[in-house]
């Protein structure tokens, strides 16, 4: 073996293993379908929500009723509904039912000065959440221009609404949600693996074999730990540039690199204690994977969300929190370490 | 199988695995859960976001915008004489905005444009004339289209490619047309930028779970403006993770046992006593299934808590047992298969998220009926709020998904034995086993391609569903050529894998005859097993749409055609035809098979695209 440090054979010895079997390419496929996923389930939903997604996003809007000239006016400033002006609710209804129109508007003066608006969208069909989204945009639209109209009733003035500018409907999803995804689960599935690496030793009994070498138990752990919680960055690497190919600007890599080895770190030590403590597999992950849900959802009591963290630093809007916690992050993981140690040298190899 | 034998191995798995091992388990299970417990409700209350401080805007108090921007915890607020595009990305100098020129700053001036309409929302509530406020009063109703057939848009837009008439099948619920124009009716405080607008409130909309079902069956809107929001499928993307999480850590512990048995030859003892194989998969999978719908029950009875009605509650269970059977039999088989502990952790991964995935299918498509009900959630969903279920929607929706979890017991039961738990046999090999495990003559091999029939379905539907998406963005003449080649592969391999598998085991003999003879069996098989679900699927969905129309498109032909006859023969003759082809490539070795399944798939494109063409799908 060309490396003295037995802790590095026992590292390069699980890597290989895990090489041979393949199943990192698994690992590999699993996050690239989660990815693929849940863009594929945001792009899906945008683009049956968001008019300029699809080609026929445009609603034509039956209008009628007595308070119409004001709805049309609505209308006209939205740039995705057209207005089409009927007679009466029956005609109205009736271009509804043969398709002229995708929804109809019925407005009424009400006593009271305000005005009611009956809008019917079409039922079980595929555009109506498009249908819908559109009629709220132009409602609202209605409602800030007669809110304008009554300004002198009001005492405070609404505040004016900024113009629209084009921006990719995708952008917050992708930094608060697809980045964090694709950076946790790596961690998430090397802490699984690191239990796997304890147990099966322990449950297999080639434990015994391993010790005949000359190692300690200290060793041994430290060798697994190592070679699960260093995949994690190097994969998170790979989403990263992964990304950029695609267009989207990840900032602060090297910090980010760093938060996700410590998220690695604590999840890894967590797994390999755990497996040491309850030396079978079942318990072991099962234990696991609940303690890591509680710890993730736990972390909404810090002042910052790991998510968020994460969402932050890559989209450049780091703050000193955001440092702190980076900083904490790596603290705990140390800290965590030399606990799991402590106890790794006070165990008894026999009765496990 | 017999009742008691498999009765007594569930007591063991109970008493033996689960039960005695240790309370320590329990006590730090229970520890955990009990954090996310707490950790949920105050998420959900204090509204954390995960997009919080994302964006910064350079802004005075001074300035108009100051209260908007300061209220959202999506914005951070800096000093505005910092460097624009650096360090701020917005801004503020009175009413005038300035933004970077980044992607990230006209991401943050759309997040704007909803803030404020949210802040001035939230200030016209506390006005004194509440009619100035809020002048508009709306109701939202809901009405079918009965003359209108829907047309997918493709990029023409116009070009109609038949399709859903407005589903009938889909009683979209709670359709309020009451057109009471009264105040807001206040249905709850939190309105926050007009739903859906706001990741946050994804999360803020997660935690109250009692709220949920209530939530469900009030579908209406009427109120202001803001208060309309389309049929959103969140509900759906909550109940999926409310009925399908438990079903990951069950799944865990499954894994681990059934692989335990693998280790140091654990399971000999059971393999050796007078029980059948399936007495000891039934009694070790009965404990875990009791358990995955024991909570299904708990959480759909907590899901409708104030009145909770066992006649939903049973529907809900009985709507969540094919997604338990199939989480249960896909870990088993891959807990048949896995090398390793490592191994089965990523096979646990990749069942979670797959049939995780699967289950989010009426998520997507809420608003597209028929396609929705793939995934048993739907009826789920619908069933809380409240809508009649059709005896077809629920055989449509449940009995896929049951057959292939029983094809996948099947198969994992076919290598449940010393050859192939005991050694280290390559993947490859042992699939060829499990699949050898069902054929000994033509008659298997007919009835085995039937089996696989679910699973074909399955597989189909699901790349359906995924590139339905691209119907909406490509035009019809490459995405329904796509949905073929999909359909081709998957129906080519279920037709011929097994005969491979059982030529590799020698199960048949050598000889062009009998490789005809056994093919033609397997399309029979296939056939006639099509023919089968085609009923299913005509009960449940009297309307498809055009791309399901494609996949169909063997097996029915379409009612457009008018020949009946050569309707019902040609598909025959396709499926015999091919099914032949690639039983005899099998026959001779590895590559002629390989060989022979590309020129059966190449002739049934051929077919495919021949029918679709002439039934003027394209």
């Amino acid at each position: 073996m060309a490396s003295s440090d037995p802790r590095v054979a026992i590292a390069r010895r699980d890597l290989a293993s895990l090489s041979r079997e393949k199943t990192i390419v698994l690992a590999l496929l699993i996050q690239l379908f989660v990815a693929a996923f849940s863009s594929f389930l945001v792009v899906g939903l945008t683009s049956l929500y968001d008019p300029g997604a699809s080609a026929s996003g445009r609603v034509e809007v039956g209008v009628t009723g007595e308070a119409n000239e004001s709805l049309l006016r609505a209308i006209e400033e939205t740039d995705s509904a057209e207005a089409t002006v009927y007679r009466s609710n029956a005609t109205a209804f009736q271009g509804f039912q043969n398709g002229a129109v995708d929804a109809v508007m019925i407005a009424t003066r009400q006593p009271d000065s305000r005005i009611s608006i009956q809008a019917t969208a079409p039922e079980g069909s595929i555009r109506t959440t498009l249908v819908v989204v559109q009629l709220r945009e132009v409602l609202q639209t209605f409602e800030r221009q007669q809110r304008n109209a009554r300004e002198a009733f009001l005492e405070t003035p609404p505040v004016p609404l900024p113009g629209e500018v084009s921006a990719s409907p995708y952008f917050g999803f992708t930094y608060t949600i697809l980045l964090p995804l694709l950076l946790f689960l790596p961690p998430f599935i090397s802490g699984s693996v690191a239990v796997d690496a304890i147990t099966e030793e322990i449950e297999r009994g080639t434990l015994d074999l391993l010790r005949v070498a000359p190692l300690d138990l200290v060793d041994i752990v430290d060798g697994k730990a190592a070679a699960m919680a260093a995949l994690a960055p190097v994969q998170a690497l790979l989403w990263i540039v992964l990304l950029s190919f695609n267009g989207i600007n990840v900032s602060n890599v090297p910090l980010l690199l760093v938060t996700v080895g410590a998220m690695a770190s604590i999840v890894v030590v967590v797994g390999v204690t755990l497996g040491l403590v309850m030396g079978e597999r079942r318990s072991a992950q099962l234990l696991y994977s609940i303690g890591v849900l509680g710890l993730f959802a736990s972390a909404v009591f810090l002042p910052e969300h790991p998510a968020t963290t994460v969402a932050k630093l890559a989209v450049d809007s780091a703050t000193t929190t955001t440092y702190v916690l980076v900083v904490v992050y790596v603290a705990v993981a140390v800290g965590l370490y030399g606990l799991a140690r402590r106890y790794t040298r006070g165990l008894d190899v026999e009765s496990l | 199988m017999n009742p008691r034998k498999l009765l007594r191995i569930a007591r063991w798995e109970i008493t033996k695995n689960a039960g005695g091992v240790d309370r320590r388990t329990v006590v730090v299970g229970a520890l955990a859960l009990l954090a996310v417990g707490v950790a949920a409700p105050y998420a959900a209350t204090s509204g954390v976001t995960v997009d919080s401080g994302i964006y910064r805007a350079g802004v005075t108090n001074s300035s108009d915008y100051y209260p908007v921007v300061a209220e959202d915890p999506t914005f951070a607020v800096r000093e505005p004489s910092a460097a624009l595009g650096q360090d701020i990305d917005l801004r503020f100098d009175g009413l005038a905005i300035d933004g970077a020129p980044t992607s990230k700053a006209a991401a943050a001036q759309t997040e704007l444009r909803s803030s404020v309409r949210a802040y001035n929302n939230r200030q016209m509530r506390q006005e004194e004339n509440q009619s100035a406020a809020f002048p508009v009063q709306v109701s939202l109703g809901y009405a079918e289209r009965t003359q209108v057939r829907e047309v997918i848009s493709t990029s023409a837009g116009q070009d109609s490619t038949g399709g859903e008439g407005s589903a009938n099948g889909t009683q979209g619920g709670g359709n309020g047309t009451d057109g009471e124009p009264t105040a807001r009716n206040g249905t709850d405080g939190t309105v926050s930028g007009g739903g859906g607008e706001n990741i946050g409130d994804a999360a803020s909309s997660a935690g109250g779970v009692g709220g949920i079902a209530g939530r469900l069956a009030g579908g209406n809107a009427s109120g202001t403006p803001a208060d309309i929001s389309p049929p959103f499928p969140f509900q759906s993307l909550v109940l999926a993770f409310l009925f399908v999480l438990p079903l990951n850590f069950i799944i865990q512990a499954y894994g681990s046992t059934m692989l335990s048995e693998r280790l140091k030859r654990r399971g000999e003892l059971l393999l050796v006593a007078p029980v059948s194989r399936f007495d000891i998969i039934g009694g070790k999978t009965l404990p875990y299934l009791s358990a995955a719908v024991g909570i299904a029950a708990v959480i759909a009875a907590a899901l409708e808590l104030p009145a909770v009605d066992p006649v939903s509650v049973g529907i809900s269970v009985l709507a969540v047992t094919p997604i338990a059977l199939l989480f249960l039999g896909a870990t088993f088989v891959g807990a048949m298969f896995a090398r390793s502990f490592k191994e089965l952790t990523f096979v646990t991964v990749t069942v979670t998220v797959s049939l995780t995935t699967y289950a989010f299918v009426p998520a997507i498509f809420t608003d597209a009926g028929a396609i929705a009900l793939i995934s048993p959630l739907t009826i789920i969903v619908r069933n809380l709020q409240g809508q009649a279920i059709g005896l077809g929607e629920i055989a449509f929706s449940l009995v896929p998904p049951l057959l292939t979890a029983g094809v996948l017991f099947t198969l994992g039961a076919g290598i449940y034995r010393e050859e192939d738990m005991f050694t280290q046999r390559s993947i490859p090999l042992k699939t060829l086993d499990a699949l050898a495990a069902r054929v000994r003559g033509k008659w298997t091999v007919g009835l085995t391609t039937a089996l696989l029939i679910p699973f074909v379905l399955v597989a189909e539907l699901l790349g359906v569903a995924v590139l339905y998406m691209l119907t909406l963005v490509f035009p019809i003449e490459i995405s329904v050529p796509m949905v073929l080649v999909v359909v081709v592969v998957i129906e080519e391999a279920a037709k011929s894998l097994h005969v491979y598998a059982g030529y590799t085991h020698r199960r048949f003999g050598s000889g062009l005859r009998p490789a005809l003879v056994i093919g033609t069996f397997s399309g029979l098989g296939f056939f006639l097993a099509e023919k089968l679900s085609l009923i299913i699927q005509l009960v449940g969905l009297p309307q498809q749409l055009p791309s399901s129309q494609a996949l169909f498109a063997t097996g029915t032909g379409l009612p457009t055609i008018p020949l009946a006859i050569g309707l019902l023969l040609a598909p025959l003759a396709l499926h015999v035809v091919t099914a032949a082809i690639s039983a005899v490539g099998a026959s001779r070795n590895k590559r002629a098979y390989a060989t022979a399944l590309v020129v059966a798939m190449a002739i049934h494109f051929v077919y495919n695209y021949a029918v679709v063409s002439i039934s003027g799908l394209i």
